[in-house]
């Protein structure tokens, strides 16, 4: 009886304020426009439209190369900041997890602050050079930018746990074995690492897909989804194709989640044994 | 050879200190270019073109002094709710094994895996005669914050230590309003200030979800930060910027000391 009423607020509110509001906008989406009749012509649009097709795959491919940078980039960092014996670890530790307070339109608009028009790169190049260069903030290359930005501090949170947890005789060995350094990342690092940067890499696609600010902020003429639906909605008034592109986007970001998530722990299950409950 | 291999730094780890490098400097360049643009007396121009001024800095602040309050208010009332609400099921799930569990804990979980935009917009579309009231940008706010809280809180809650610590207040004849204040509370101290921090700097920073749901009279700081980018000057941006990120950086650094850092939407 207890333990039913303390759980009793967090479930009211979210079927009042998430599970109620989602079916609606799912039923909104099965329905024609401006009537109640059932319909699947709002997926079949976004299917067929070239503009939601095209925004799609750009939503895709701004995902994953964002992702595959943010993976690279991360995993020796994350190894250095958990190995390291320098005094600077903790600044950086703290310094890199500072992005993770700032929504996207402050990311985009650092982007534009860089490489803008009058970003400082740009300025910087016609005082060394007489010509205005690198001022790509709004295009492909600056909402790349942007992206890897807010998912720097996501990637590197969820890798320093992995690499923390990871037996140091593990590098040293290959190291005395007289393994190059690149071949100690690429052969004994990444796959000691796997389920971890799965993990990573589906936090990562997901915050990409939903990602709505920085896209805001930096896209002219990159359309990706989140910026269709916001689009469809206060500019067009089409309330019934808003409803079904958040649902695909819905929908897309919960199967990258379950998706991935399920390989990294089958990845993980054979390390199982060796996991012990006194670590912290 | 082996003497050579002492005194040169591990390979491995010079990688990871050039990359952690190259990382540290992407992250951090743009806030001293952000003090640089909003003390530029006319940016387009160069680097303090036309001398080093803070008039942008007053008009920023002119400009989202009101949203700022706005905003700070609205995530005191957000903490009041997630705590109200996330604090017993953090406990509950620490603390018991029960029928449906897993389901409380993925329900809680769900709005981290659907896009801001999408919740919003099932808001309005659910209850649109209460945007006017500034009420769906509340709910919205809760809504995506209170996973972070409850995440933070549970582990928490679940240390055997504490638990001992419970039964033994109870054994000595401790009330449960005594134990909840003068045992578990304490306990959790630093992930509760991390827990609470967490949840004011999300709301203070969040704009995916209130884009759609904000009103003109219920307008919080980061739609205005938006509207700078997208109409007003880049000195004066810059300097709303600035006074945002005073908001929510140091915020950021104490929630990193706490150990309590969580991953949001961006």
């Amino acid at each position: 009886m207890l333990r039913a009423s303390l759980a009793a607020p967090v479930v009211v509110l979210f079927a009042l304020a998430l599970i109620m509001p989602l079916a609606v906008l799912l039923r909104q989406s099965l329905v024609e426009e401006g009537s109640s009749r059932f319909t699947l012509a709002n997926y079949a649009a976004v299917v067929t439209s070239l503009a939601y097709r095209r925004a799609l795959l750009n939503s895709i491919l701004i995902a994953f190369a964002s992702t595959a940078l943010a993976l690279a980039l991360c995993l020796p960092v994350a190894v250095y900041i958990e190995r390291s014996n320098s005094r600077y670890r903790n600044a950086l530790a703290v310094a890199l997890t500072i992005p993770l307070s700032l929504p996207g339109i402050v990311i985009g608009f650092f982007v534009i602050l860089l490489f803008g028009l009058t970003g400082a790169i740009p300025q910087l190049s016609l005082l060394l050079t007489g010509e205005r260069r690198f001022n790509f903030a709004y295009s492909f290359g600056g909402m790349l930018l942007g992206y890897l930005y807010f998912q720097i501090p996501r990637v590197v949170l969820m890798l320093r746990g992995a690499v923390s947890a990871l037996s140091q005789d593990v590098i040293d060995v290959s190291r005395t074995l007289g393994a190059a350094p690149w071949r100690v990342y690429l052969d004994v690092l990444l796959p000691a690492l796997f389920p971890a940067l799965i993990s990573a890499a589906s936090v990562s696609l997901a915050t990409a897909f939903g990602a709505f600010g920085t896209a805001a902020t930096l896209s002219r003429g990159f359309r990706v989804l989140p910026l269709e639906i916001a689009s469809s909605f206060t500019e067009s008034f089409q309330v019934e194709r808003a409803a079904s592109l958040s649902i695909a986007l819905a929908v897309l970001t919960t199967a990258i989640l379950l998706g991935l998530g399920r390989v990294a722990e089958r990845a993980q299950q054979p390390r199982r044994e060796n996991d012990t409950p006194l670590g912290s | 050879m082996a003497r050579q291999r002492q005194r040169a730094t591990d390979p491995v780890m010079a990688i990871g200190q050039g990359f952690t490098l190259a990382a540290v400097i992407l992250c951090l360049a743009p806030m001293p270019l952000l003090i640089v643009v909003a003390t530029t007396a006319n940016w387009p121009l160069g680097f303090w073109a036309g001398g080093i001024t803070i008039n942008w800095l007053r008009e920023g602040w002119e400009t989202v002094r009101p949203y700022a309050f706005f905003s700070v208010r609205l995530a005191c009332i957000v903490l009041v709710i997630d705590l109200a609400v996330g604090l017993p099921a953090a406990w509950l799930i620490a603390r018991h094994n029960f029928i449906g569990r897993q389901a409380l804990v993925a329900l809680i979980n769900l709005p981290l895996a659907i896009p801001g935009i999408a919740i919003a917009l099932a808001l309005i579309l659910a209850y649109p005669l209460a945007r006017a009231s500034g009420l769906l940008l509340l709910l919205g706010q809760v809504i995506y914050t209170l996973p972070f809280l409850v995440a933070t809180l549970a582990p928490a809650l679940a240390q055997p230590a504490l638990v001992e610590r419970e039964a033994v207040a109870r054994t000595l004849g401790a009330s449960a309003v005594q134990r909840l204040w003068h045992v578990t509370l304490p306990s959790i101290r630093s992930a509760l200030l991390a827990a609470l921090i967490l949840v004011f700097t999300l709301s203070m920073g969040e704009f995916n979800v209130s884009f759609f749901l904000f009103t003109p009279l219920n307008k919080t700081l980061p739609i205005e930060l938006y509207s700078a980018y997208i109409t007003n000057r880049v000195e004066v941006a810059a300097s709303i910027t600035l006074i945002f990120l005073l908001f929510v950086v140091p915020a950021a650094v104490a929630i990193e000391r706490l150990g309590g850092s969580k991953i949001g939407q961006a």
